[in-house]
């Protein structure tokens, strides 16, 4: 047990240096975040309306869910290239349990979330068994679950759109609490789970050190499989409550959705400070991340920006968040 | 020897009708090249060949598709194949305007029929490779125009609207938006933007949630096709605005019901079921000596309102 040491906060006197680390880190993608909201609130019209706000807050919530779970797969020092597609499967499963007829709403609501996660899990775990038992990269097996997924999302559906499901499922995807969309606090909440499991738990610890040390764990007496298992499970259990959250928003599911979803899950978590070798990070950063990419998209369009440029900016802050990091890194290093 | 005189016997016999049988079964094959096969409308284009094909009966039919609209380099490949195995025909629906001009004027020099249908080549990138090829296909412009219209007659003059593009770089995209342009001209409607969603419901939502963020005035929408017709709808009944009204295009089976109730005021249909198995006679007509396709061959394009499906 005596390398157990090596974990973040696994003895006491080590726990507050490294939360004022991790602290400093949140704070300077938090300040990021506040100069740019800044920005727009001075440069355009409608940027601070309660209407745009919450546009925002749903606009960045199916980005954001799908973020949480990449966060555990980096964590490890995984990448899952296979969330798009996933996304694709488990909406069509869950769009055609959810259109079935004679059944309660309720009944067709429950289901349908078991159905799309279950689907995101089974995905999750063949991700995290087959890179874990064969020791492979992940980078790889994620390649191959993308066109997997894909293809089975297309052979489920026969490449046809599904579509009218219960109205009060729809209405649902559109509610708000005191301008709070319903499907953010769902995320909310996500990150909240997230953040207590990663940062006070051993579970979440023993992540953070697969990430930093994988030798140190697995001499440790803890099987590296399990984690690994988990972490891509728990992606894939996210894959599928963000895929219920596209239908209630948008009211169909269809084979072809979210093409390149990942990409932006991936910006989330890096912008937010996670580093992509694995063992640095937090999902509060990956929820600050999210923000970011929320607010530009949001922002260049009420600024009046072309698309193109639009694109063009948002590349340029994903790099330029990856070189900040490595500034940060070596002041919260020394 | 008696043996030997009967094996040749046998084999004169089959030698003889071998040719006559091979003769039976060799139909013209036709080889369809689609853009994809993972979306209605390919899927509709598809099956309306499929069931042509048992109709017709005098032609094999060999299909290929791709994964997503943009994926050019299987089609190019699919159209290598093609000219290896030698078919008679190739019916195409390009992917890339420009890329697809190079592999089929190869066919062409291997004495293959082919037809251009769905989405025109580049006139340019055509005149270049010195290929002379006709175009059978809907008129996207002036489909989007029909759209346009019915939107412009809905608002009247001075009605404040914005464009929801499909993919810059697609030739269908910029003939859609070149038509929802012309109808704002005819109409002297006032285009307040124009952002691309890149054909997808999710982006739509998103797109068009701020664009009214930043235009509350907006009175109408033209969205270059249903998918993010219905992103657009979806985000009108979110921020509770059912007095903006929305035109699509493709009449895909998922705007049915938003047709009904009133939420899509209009939308284009161009049969693409039709449209492969049209290209496909025509092949077959220069294929059995017909005359050579010439210009552009236009196909059949309708609008779709509200009273269409009641």
């Amino acid at each position: 047990m005596q390398l157990d040491e090596n974990l973040p906060t696994a003895t006491a006197t080590a726990a507050p240096a490294v939360s004022m680390k991790l602290l400093l880190r949140d704070a300077g993608i938090g300040i990021a975040l506040v100069l740019l909201i800044l920005f727009f609130a001075l440069t355009t019209d409608h940027f601070l309306s309660p209407n745009n706000i919450s546009n925002i807050l749903t606009q960045i919530t199916i980005n954001l869910i799908l973020a949480i779970g990449m966060t555990f797969v980096i964590l490890i020092g995984g990448i899952d290239l296979s969330v798009g597609s996933m996304l694709a499967f488990c909406a069509v499963v869950g769009g055609s349990v959810l259109t079935i007829p004679d059944l309660s709403v309720f009944q067709a609501v429950s289901l349908a979330t078991l159905a799309a996660v279950g689907t995101g899990a089974l995905c999750g775990f063949l991700n995290g068994w087959i890179s874990a038992f064969w020791g492979l990269p992940s980078f790889i097996v994620t390649l191959g679950m993308l066109n997997i997924a894909r293809g089975a999302a297309l052979q489920v559906t026969d490449a046809r759109t599904i579509y009218s499901f219960p109205p009060s499922f729809n209405a649902f995807g559109s509610q708000m609490i005191y301008g709070v969309p319903v499907v953010f606090l769902i995320a909310l909440a996500l990150v909240a789970i997230a953040w207590f499991v990663l940062s006070k738990t051993v579970f979440g610890r023993l992540l953070y050190g697969i990430g930093n040390n994988e030798e140190a764990v697995r001499l440790a007496g803890h099987s590296l499989m399990t984690y690994k298992i988990a972490a891509f499970t728990i992606a894939g259990v996210l894959v599928g409550i963000a895929a219920m959250v596209y239908m209630a928003r948008l009211n169909i599911a269809s084979p072809i959705i979210g093409i390149g979803f990942e990409l932006n899950a991936i910006a989330a978590v890096i912008i937010g400070g996670t580093s992509l070798s694995g063992g640095r990070g937090s999902v509060i950063g990956t929820l600050l991340g999210a923000c970011i990419i929320g607010v530009l998209a949001n922002g260049l369009i009420l600024f009046g920006l072309s698309d193109f440029m639009r694109q063009l900016i948002t590349g340029v802050v994903i790099i330029l968040a990856v070189i900040i990091d490595k500034y940060r890194e070596r002041i919260t290093a020394a | 020897m008696k043996l030997f005189k009967l094996a040749s016997v046998v084999a004169l016999v089959a030698a003889t009708a071998l040719p006559t049988i091979a003769a039976a079964a060799d139909k013209p094959v036709v080889g369809l090249v689609m853009k994809s096969l993972a979306n209605d409308f390919f899927k509709n284009m598809l099956e309306g060949a499929e069931a042509h094909a048992k109709k017709r009966g005098d032609y094999e039919l060999k299909a290929i598709g791709m994964q997503n609209e943009t994926d050019f380099e299987s089609q190019l490949n699919g159209v290598e194949n093609f000219i290896t195995q030698g078919v008679d025909a190739i019916v195409i629906a390009p992917a890339d305007s420009r890329a697809m001009v190079a592999p089929l004027k190869k066919a062409i020099d291997a004495g293959i029929t082919v037809v251009n249908f769905d989405v025109s080549l580049d006139e340019q990138a055509k005149k270049d490779a010195g290929l002379d090829l006709a175009f059978v296909g809907p008129d996207n412009r002036g489909g989007a125009k029909l759209a346009g219209e019915s939107l412009a007659k809905a608002l009247g003059e001075g009605g404040k609207v914005v464009i929801i593009e499909g993919n810059p770089g697609a030739d269908n995209a910029a003939q859609r938006k070149l038509g929802f342009e012309d109808a704002i001209a005819a109409g002297k409607l006032n285009l307040l933007d124009s952002r691309t969603a890149h054909w997808e419901t999710e982006e739509a939502n998103s797109v068009f949630s701020t664009m009214l963020t930043a235009h509350p005035d907006i009175q109408g929408v033209m969205a270059a096709n249903d998918s993010m017709a219905i992103g657009v709808i979806k985000a009108l009944d979110a921020a509770g605005r059912p007095d903006i009204k929305v035109v699509g295009f493709d009449n895909v089976s998922a705007v049915q019901p938003l047709l009904k109730e009133g939420k899509l005021l209009a939308t284009v249909d161009q049969f693409g079921s039709q449209m492969a198995s049209d290209a496909i006679d025509k092949a077959l007509a220069v294929v059995g000596g017909g005359p050579k396709l010439e210009g552009w061959v236009k196909t059949d394009i309708k609008l779709v309102t509200t009273d269409d499906v009641k």
